[in-house]
């Protein structure tokens, strides 16, 4: 049996380590045009922060691949024949396959940005990505954010922590618009209006990118206003890498196709991580979330499907948990306020400053949003998994959602979920 | 999967805490109680005692699930499966703090606090470690040397499901009779 894997990263390494222990005698070939070092990519923005050294965002030797028996073609993917079971690879390569995991997860979205130094404008999801923001950071000096999302915040966050003065720029009314709900992200835009150092401007956009006078770039805004600054950067959201697969005939939307076996139209080929669109648990439709817990999750259950042991992968379940200003924030499921108008919410405020709300519908508790929040997002996660009932929130939970603990708790959630409440 | 492991009876539980004493020194420096104590970087207990209805006692720790959340969410690679057989250990030197192993914890049982073993790190995850030291010396895990009333033991997993469904089939040859 012959597995190839695309994709060297969260998900697909993960799918190299169950594929050798779900199949010892397998041959596994990964492709991957950066396999080495192997490192883990949310790290950059602990890097970015200098909290860690570049280098230690490596999480494994270079051999690696050669101890799990990998053989890895250091190249990109370029198209793909299922009818004929071939892989082509850039060098015009052709690598045949029993089973193939398509696992090349996504790339920056695009700025929206135009004028000469347009591509002046850096993203932040890689090695490469974190180096050229480095290259550019002056202690002293003026950046600008573009987007307002979680991958935005962290990048403010780091180049404050590196000395410079930030424009966060947000399209939208507030930040992390999509993430969390009104009250946590107007808590989120007070702060950071009151940070020192960061200006938060919300309901704007960057329209052109020119050469600056004072500074290496000018920035154009659609107010009219110009900035003048030395590095940009832009966090607006991740596009899957489906474009090398038109020609293939595999279903595609926003990613690839799967069902709940993260099998593809094809029976042989599989998709998981930030290009594989499935089931999702609270919308019902199928949709990416790409998230590194989803992904090597997905790894994992992808390697166990191609190595023939049937596994369901549950319907995936958006989650995002990062510090803020030394709070935590939680949220999971469905809380962007556009998809949840016809929801009933719950709110709660705890006794420290803490807040949670929760989201239903057709009584179906579907998604939290918390700060500082006594439940973590293990314990909300597993609440929606079970289906935590409105009916069976206790009145203590909310009156001080310290008491909600329990009721996320193994078995809390079969029975009448509140049986420790 | 893990052979022998700490089996947690909670009815037995009386609340002593002695376990999770015992648990902190056997993590400190010096693993003797009077200088534990006194160590610059205080060791910390890795099992804990929930307060249930009627103020019961339930000694908490790790599972070592499989696959493990807490692996599954770790971005740097801190948690790990490869130190000793079935147990996943959190390596300090790696951990960054960040929390997403707890998060993702459905039992409540990672904790953060600075840690002897990276010093220069203001607080990494805390978990238990099923003592591999201990138990690799033939010994078994501190929470378990202390346990006077036999909430917690240190037994072969299969050997105790045996006897599970001996006390199983007593109680259903009962019921019957």
């Amino acid at each position: 049996m012959r597995h190839v894997v695309v994709g060297l990263h969260a998900a697909g390494r993960t799918a190299c380590a169950y594929l050798r222990r779900a199949d010892p005698a397998a041959e596994i070939v990964g492709v991957d045009p950066a396999p080495l070092p192997v490192y883990s990519r949310p790290l950059i923005s602990y890097a970015l922060a200098g909290e860690m050294s570049p280098a230690d965002m490596t999480v494994a030797g270079d051999a690696y691949y050669d101890a799990l028996g990998v053989e890895v073609a250091p190249e990109k993917a370029v198209s793909l024949s299922p009818a004929r079971g071939l892989l082509t690879l850039a060098s015009g390569r052709e690598v045949a396959y029993d089973r193939l995991l398509l696992a090349c997860g996504a790339g920056p979205r695009p700025a929206g940005v135009s004028g000469p130094l347009r591509d002046e404008v850096c993203f932040f999801r890689g090695r490469a990505d974190l180096t050229r923001i480095l290259d550019r950071v002056r202690p002293g000096g003026v950046a600008a954010v573009l987007g307002g999302g979680l991958v935005g915040f962290k990048l403010t966050m780091g180049l404050l922590a590196r000395g410079m003065a930030v424009h966060l720029i947000v399209a939208s009314p507030r930040p992390l618009s999509l993430n969390v709900d009104a009250y946590v992200g107007d808590w989120v835009a007070a702060r950071l209006a009151a940070e020192p150092g960061v200006t938060l401007r919300t309901s704007t956009s960057v329209d052109e990118v020119h050469a600056g006078t004072s500074r290496p770039l000018r920035l154009v805004l659609n107010t009219g206003e110009s900035l003048e600054v030395d590095l940009a950067a832009a966090g607006k959201g991740v596009v899957p890498n489906v474009g090398w697969l038109a020609d293939s005939g595999l279903p595609t939307d926003a990613g690839v196709l799967a069902d709940a076996y993260l099998r593809t139209a094809d029976e042989r080929i599989f998709a998981a991580g930030d290009m594989a669109q499935v089931p999702d648990l609270v919308h019902g439709d199928a949709r990416i979330n790409a998230v590194w817990p989803v992904a090597v999750e997905q790894g994992r259950v992808a390697a166990l499907n191609m190595a023939g042991v049937k596994t369901p992968c549950p319907p995936t379940l958006a989650q995002n948990a990062i510090p803020v200003f030394g709070s935590r924030m939680i949220s999971v499921g469905a809380v962007n306020p556009t998809f949840t108008q016809d929801c009933a919410t719950l709110e709660a405020m705890c006794p420290r400053g803490g807040y949670l709300k929760l989201v239903f519908r057709d009584d179906r508790l579907i998604g939290a949003v918390g700060l500082d929040a006594p439940p973590r997002l293990g314990e909300m996660a597993f609440a929606i998994r079970r289906g935590l009932r409105r009916g069976d929130v206790p009145q203590s939970w909310l009156d001080n959602p310290k008491n909600a603990a329990p009721l996320a708790a193994p078995g809390g959630a079969t029975a009448k979920n509140a049986w420790l409440g | 999967m893990l052979k022998k492991t700490v089996i947690v009876r909670p009815e037995l539980c009386v609340g002593c805490m002695q376990c999770m004493i015992r648990c902190a020194q056997a993590h400190s420096q010096t693993k003797a109680l009077a200088s534990a104590i006194r160590e610059e970087i205080l060791a910390k207990p890795r099992i804990h005692i929930g307060v249930g209805p009627e103020k019961k006692p339930f000694p908490n720790k790790c599972r070592h699930c499989e696959p493990a959340p807490c692996q599954e969410a770790c971005m740097p690679w801190a948690i790990r499966s490869d130190v000793a057989e079935g147990l996943k250990i959190v390596d300090p030197a790696r951990c960054i703090g960040c929390g997403m192993c707890a998060m993702a914890c459905p039992y409540y049982v990672i904790r953060f606090y600075r840690d002897k073993n990276a010093p220069e790190r203001p607080s990494v995850a805390v978990k238990c470690d099923g003592c591999f030291e201990r138990v690799a010396a033939g010994d078994v895990p501190a929470c378990v040397s202390a346990c006077k009333t036999g909430a917690l033991t240190f037994e072969d997993v299969n050997l105790y499901l045996k006897d599970a469904t001996n006390r199983l089939a007593h109680a259903a040859y009962g019921v019957r009779s």
